[in-house]
């Protein structure tokens, strides 16, 4: 079994310790300080988030995305063809994110990832997996004024998150975690969403991570281990139907399973007696060693202590889970 | 309500508050000032707004949330039940704190009542009882105690319910309460969500209201029309009154509170955009269904902002008024 993160991590320590990013993001906006300051202070942030999931002992971290404002605009901003609007509600959460409006071809102009990465794992003790949002996920929470078809803007954001991933590769990650909760919520899509993975997926070697979380898989999850892919990520939490999908569709014995447990809306810590219990049950149906244990999301709904809490639950659960193997 | 001209203007709740109380806030939250000085400031600053509105002329009034940080923080930190967690990101770089359901909820004594009962000391105007509602709290909120989001939200309508109750009876003729939240999840909870409107609002015979902000509006439409209250108020202004479509398509069944005014932009309205709001506003709603009032609370705004684009709404209101009048 190993311990990884899936994605992001509080930008700004618990009151009352000041919250240096949130200082220097104001000082931005109000032009006191340079854009070049301002990456000093996400270093330095980026450097503590490493530390924190260092510190629990992670088998696989990654960067915090503390450059990300949010998974569509952090993408977004830098392929061409999009521009940024209003605010959304992302998904059921209480975080919002700028809508990405396709107002021409979109396409990839260079690594939007890859310095992120290179900077973290030059950085971190362990090794760390960089994030993409998936081609799918980013046009669905997007306006598309440009293609006449949905699924033409889909593909074409599939082919230009290729060569991100591409681009990726060179790096030689560990693995490359590719998020797409939107899928759960729009299932009628799905032979649509195999020719985007198809697409993206194209001639890449990195092992590929495909998560999902705010719901459940069923009728889904048959496709998606068929994916090349290494791992699928399922969210035990806000799809508790994810049992049953197991039990009604199974999981092939090699593929990796993102089993996501830990609550990452919830500050309520949950006890190692209760993901023991967990991991017993999923053991039925994929052998531990190919499980991934982890928060069902990225951890920025969480205050940041009740975050690390929760990563550092992760792994207490992992010791007690050995020493119970025994 | 009888007393009311056409078009009765108001507002949603908050508004800007003064240098010197955020100063105060600031001073109060490091020690540095006793509780009593930073009340004296809130009753100063409370008196300001209840007479900029005279000076204005609106005709429902709010005593402006002075005493209030975070709609729903305000409530947690007054009630059993919650701890303050610490800051969660909404977007770019603005923060809310959080609460943390540890236990039952429930209200230790009336919570906003007091402010009420000033407010409404210093003006003949009516003042509205400012609530907001058991789905929000709850959805901003973590539980970390029971076991159902359903059981949260229904206890919380409980006490929100008592405190409706206690304002009623300090005189309040206007409730609203608000609920930006409902939306959050259109299809599996809409249904709680009225069901716990049920609960605040039984048996009241004051005027009530609901504010929805943002969202999915359209997804909770007709639905919406069932929730148990006279007045639903919507943000229009910000997205160029799309929503007059939907209730065009679905006629709207109880008064609206019409958002005429856009509370996130720095640009003060004219006369001329609002009258034109009300205007279009009138081919879908009878003329006896429209409260005026701007799309949210204005705390983000300063004075200035906020004291022009209301002079911007009552003008356009009584223009609206006098327009429909020379018709008749």
């Amino acid at each position: 079994m190993r311990t990884t993160h899936v994605g992001s991590y509080p930008k700004i320590p618990d009151l009352p310790a000041p919250g240096r990013w949130r200082t220097a993001a104001e000082k931005l906006q109000r032009g006191e300080i340079t854009r070049e300051q301002f990456r000093q202070v996400e270093d330095e942030v980026t450097l503590e988030a490493i530390a924190d999931q260092v510190e629990a002992g992670l088998d696989l971290i990654t960067d915090g995305q503390i450059r990300w404002e949010d998974p569509q605009t952090y993408f977004a901003r830098r392929l061409s063809g999009f521009t940024i609007d209003g605010l959304q509600r992302w998904f059921d959460t209480n975080v919002y994110y700028r809508q990405p409006v396709a107002e021409g071809p979109v396409s990839w102009r260079e690594p939007i990832t890859v310095e992120d990465y290179r900077f973290a794992r030059r950085h971190s003790p362990r090794p760390v997996k960089p994030v993409v949002t998936g081609p799918y996920t980013l046009s669905r929470l997007s306006q598309n004024r440009h293609y006449a078809r949905f699924a033409d803007f889909v593909l074409a954001v599939a082919r230009a998150l290729n060569q991100e991933l591409r681009a990726l590769d060179a790096e030689s990650p560990p693995a490359v975690q590719l998020d797409e909760p939107a899928i759960l919520h729009y299932k009628d899509d799905l032979p649509l969403f195999r020719e985007a993975m198809a697409a993206v997926l194209e001639g890449v070697r990195s092992p590929v991570a495909l998560y999902t979380y705010f719901g459940d898989a069923r009728g889904l999850l048959g496709a998606l281990v068929e994916l090349p892919v290494q791992a699928v990520g399922l969210d035990f939490v806000a799809g508790p139907r994810n049992w049953e999908v197991l039990e009604a569709e199974g999981f092939p014995p090699d593929r990796r399973l993102g089993f996501g447990v830990l609550d990452a809306r919830n500050t309520r810590l949950e006890t190692v007696e209760e993901v023991l219990r967990a991991l017993d049950r999923v053991s039925r149906f994929v052998s531990l060693d190919r499980v991934d244990l982890g928060p069902t999301a990225g951890l920025e709904f969480l205050p940041r202590r009740a975050a690390k809490a929760k990563l550092v639950r992760l792994s207490e659960v992992k010791r007690a889970a050995v020493e119970v193997t025994r | 309500m009888s007393d009311l001209p056409l078009f009765p203007t108001t507002t949603v709740g908050s508004f800007p508050k003064p240098p010197y109380l955020l100063e105060a806030r600031r001073k109060r939250l490091r020690g540095q000032i006793e509780p009593e000085e930073l009340r004296r400031l809130e009753e100063q600053a409370t008196r300001e707004w209840i007479q900029r509105q005279e000076e204005l002329g609106l005709d429902v009034f709010v005593d402006g949330e002075m005493y209030r940080g975070d709609m729903v923080a305000y409530f947690a930190d007054e009630m059993d039940g919650f701890a303050i967690a610490g800051l969660v990101r909404s977007y770019g770089n603005r923060y809310y704190p959080k609460p943390v359901v540890t236990g039952p909820v429930g209200r230790k004594r009336p919570i906003t009542v007091e402010w009420f009962r000033f407010a409404q000391s210093l003006t003949g105007k009516p003042v509205k009882g400012m609530l907001t509602g058991p789905y929000t709290i709850a959805e901003w909120s973590f539980n970390e105690y029971y076991p159902t989001r359903r059981e949260l939200v229904l206890e919380l309508a409980r006490a929100i319910h008592e405190e409706a109750v206690d304002l009623e009876r300090a005189g309040a003729r206007f409730i609203q309460i608000d609920e930006p939240a409902i939306h959050t999840r259109p299809d599996e909870d809409f249904e709680l969500a009225r069901e716990a409107m049920e609960v605040v609002t039984d048996g009241l015979s004051a005027y009530t209201i609901t504010h929805v902000c943002y969202g999915d509006v359209p997804r909770i439409y007709p639905r919406m029309l069932d929730l148990p209250v006279r007045q639903i108020d919507l943000a229009l202004k910000n997205e160029d009154f799309a929503l007059l479509e939907v209730f065009r398509r679905h006629r709207f069944t109880k008064d609206i509170g019409l958002g005429v005014i856009d509370a996130h932009s720095h640009r003060v309205e004219t006369v001329e955009e609002v009258l034109d709001g009300i205007r279009r506003s009138l081919e879908v709603f009878e003329p006896r269904q429209v409260y005026v009032s701007p799309d949210c609370g204005l705390k983000t705004r300063t004075i200035d902002e906020a004291v022009g684009k209301l002079a911007s709404m009552v003008e356009g209101a009584r223009r609206a008024r006098e327009e429909l009048r020379s018709v008749v």
